[in-house]
């Protein structure tokens, strides 16, 4: 095995506590994202997901009042959104991007690419760049592959693949990477060390898992849980000085009970001193130049050998 | 077909009659110090071998990789700074992605101990005895000591012909026993551990190749007071906690600001000892030695 290919994406060990440093000496990053998907599983948006209820209060009632908690505290987010939504709201793209959020790339439906071939990944990556360019005049820098509910793993679909071609079409970050709870670099190539940043995500911050899952009328609704856990890691990394992140639906997060939970849980979070809540290319621009890959990415040779009748 | 039932029966019976008999209880253990209670902290440092062995996406296996580069160090050093000695049950191949993780927990003095060459226990025997041998050179090579225990489907005559004293594997009972093959041979000393306590069941998608939708993820104040309620439970009872974690699940912030949690509290009761496994089997062995005659 060339390096330790298969098994890790980034190098050895992750950067301490004492090693961050955020803008203007902050204590922590904030990094709070939208979804704007309403993919059921990993086909991407149907038509079914789109003639149902919660699809309409995503994109209505449910955004209004997730934009309107936001903007109560001035929290500027990454919002997710797949090329095909961008299409049919063109108007509220704009909004969004009017009240300072940053418009991230969530494939061209938020379907799973990672088992198509190259050049049919690449031709949707380029669509899905082109749709969102042109209706928020400027290309997408950040690119999603986030886990759906019926998904059959929680942790997305990035895989080298994809980030490669990502590399290619000129996205600057990815937006769920899971090997470490702060930026960190997905390398694709270890000899020539090409990577590409990616953000952290979690399933245990990600309202989608606590809100009736797996499923609507199994009366799985925990979304108390999710607000605990949302609060132990706030206080956690606050403390080590790191980065949390939440990713939000409006379709989930935005109902009544779950939208207290949310509001309660971000006047605690505004209420700590040192925060800095920032998008994702805000985001990635700090780290890179921070923490440029060059000096950073600390790749050790690997020890690892093939034996016959163990795993390559 | 009143004689095949009745044959269907004898046979199930006798199959539970001889499980049983597997097993040779302790029976009340005086703990070293006139502890009240032994708690072994316990760290399956699987990272992405599993996700790996059952091929699954890349996602799950940086899921994994948390625990390898972040999580394993933010483990030892909850455990160094309240000097506890733990036990990370640490796969052969481990010690070759981690060679750092696996050496800084040697020498801070927690035991590594064998988990499987690469998280599975081949069936042909002369393979299954290559990996244990791997394995175990494996971690001799990176903290100078060959592992003496192992949380493994390993057979238990490999275990004992290649010097293991201990396997941490199962929950027959809350406290340690010695487990024997069905011929009364072969004997080990058996650690409990159980689901119960085990960080992955609560926290975890996919475990054991199950689906999202089949589980329910948890948060950590809720399972903070299961575990406490469980340990008092042993604590009062004069017994044993064996806590098993996953650095790749329990290394993530909020997780270990619960353990230490939990470590607070439970030195808060008098009479509690943090040792190694290694440390309780040795201490079984010598102390309360198996009454059913040599193996």
């Amino acid at each position: 095995m060339p390096w330790k290919n298969g098994y890790t994406i980034s190098d050895e060990v992750g950067l301490a506590d004492r090693d961050i440093r955020w803008p203007q000496a902050r204590q922590m990053a904030v990094h709070i994202v939208l979804n704007l998907s309403v993919a059921s599983g990993p086909e991407g948006i149907t038509k079914s997901d789109l003639r149902s209820a919660p699809a309409v209060f995503a994109l209505g009632e449910g955004l209004d009042l997730l934009l309107a908690a936001l903007d109560r505290h001035a929290l500027k987010v990454t919002v997710a959104v797949p090329a095909v939504t961008a299409k049919a709201f063109p108007s509220r793209m704009r909004e969004l991007i009017a009240a300072g959020h940053e418009i991230a790339a969530l494939g061209l439906k938020h379907e799973d690419t990672s088992s198509l071939p190259r050049d049919e990944e690449r031709v949707r990556i380029r669509m899905t760049t082109d749709i969102l360019s042109q209706i928020t005049g400027a290309p997408p820098k950040g690119w999603y592959a986030l886990p759906r509910q019926r998904d059959p793993f929680a942790g997305g679909t990035l895989n080298s693949a994809t980030i490669d071609l990502l590399l290619e079409a000129g996205y600057a970050w990815a937006g769920n990477g899971l090997a470490d709870d702060i930026p960190h670099y997905w390398v694709t190539d270890f000899d020539s060390r090409r990577s590409m940043l990616a953000l952290p995500y979690y399933y245990h911050f990600d309202d989608q898992y606590f809100a009736m899952f797996p499923t609507k009328g199994s009366g799985l609704e925990n979304s108390d849980m999710l607000a605990r856990n949302w609060q132990a890691e706030f206080d956690a990394q606050y403390k080590r000085g790191r980065f949390f992140t939440m990713v939000l639906h409006p379709q989930h997060a935005g109902w009544c009970n779950r939208l207290e939970l949310l509001e309660t849980f971000l006047a605690g979070m505004v209420a700590r001193p040192g925060l800095w809540v920032a998008t994702g290319s805000d985001i990635a621009r700090h780290w890179q130049s921070t923490y440029p890959p060059e000096t950073h990415l600390r790749l050790e040779p690997s020890i690892w050998k093939d034996y016959p009748g163990s795993l390559s | 077909m009143t004689n095949s039932l009745e044959a269907e029966i004898e046979a199930l019976a006798t199959t539970a009659v001889t499980e049983v008999g597997r097993y040779e209880p302790i029976g009340k253990i005086h703990w070293p110090g006139g502890a009240q209670i032994a708690v072994n902290f316990t760290a399956d440092f699987d990272a992405m071998l599993l996700r790996r062995l059952a091929n699954e996406t890349p996602s799950q296996l940086a899921k994994g990789e948390f625990g390898g580069r972040v999580g394993i160090w933010r483990l030892l050093e909850l455990f160094d700074g309240h000097g506890i000695k733990a036990t990370i049950f640490t796969p052969g191949r481990i010690c070759e992605l981690y060679p750092q993780a696996v050496a800084a927990a040697a020498r801070s003095g927690h035991e590594i101990a064998d988990h499987m060459w690469e998280h599975r226990v081949p069936k042909e025997p002369d393979l299954e005895q290559d990996h244990l041998r791997k394995a175990s050179d494996a971690i001799a090579r990176l903290t100078g000591r060959r592992p003496c225990g192992t949380r493994s489907w390993h057979t238990p005559a490999l275990l004992k012909a290649e010097g293991f004293i201990y396997n941490s594997h199962g929950s027959v009972r809350h406290g340690p026993c010695y487990s024997t093959t069905a011929d009364g041979g072969d004997r080990l000393v058996e650690l409990p551990f159980h689901y119960a306590i085990d960080d992955a069941m609560f926290y975890n998608f996919a475990w054991l190749q199950s689906e999202p939708g089949e589980q329910r993820l948890s948060d950590p104040d809720r399972v903070l007071e299961m575990w406490w309620a469980g340990f008092r439970q042993q604590h009062r009872s004069g017994g044993y906690f064996n806590i098993c974690l996953h650095p790749f699940i329990s290394g993530r912030a909020l997780r270990i600001a619960m353990l230490d949690k939990l470590i607070e509290r439970m030195k808060q009761l008098p009479g509690v000892w943090f040792g190694t496994c290694a440390d309780v089997a040795r201490h079984c062995i010598a102390h309360h030695p198996p009454q059913r005659g040599p193996s």
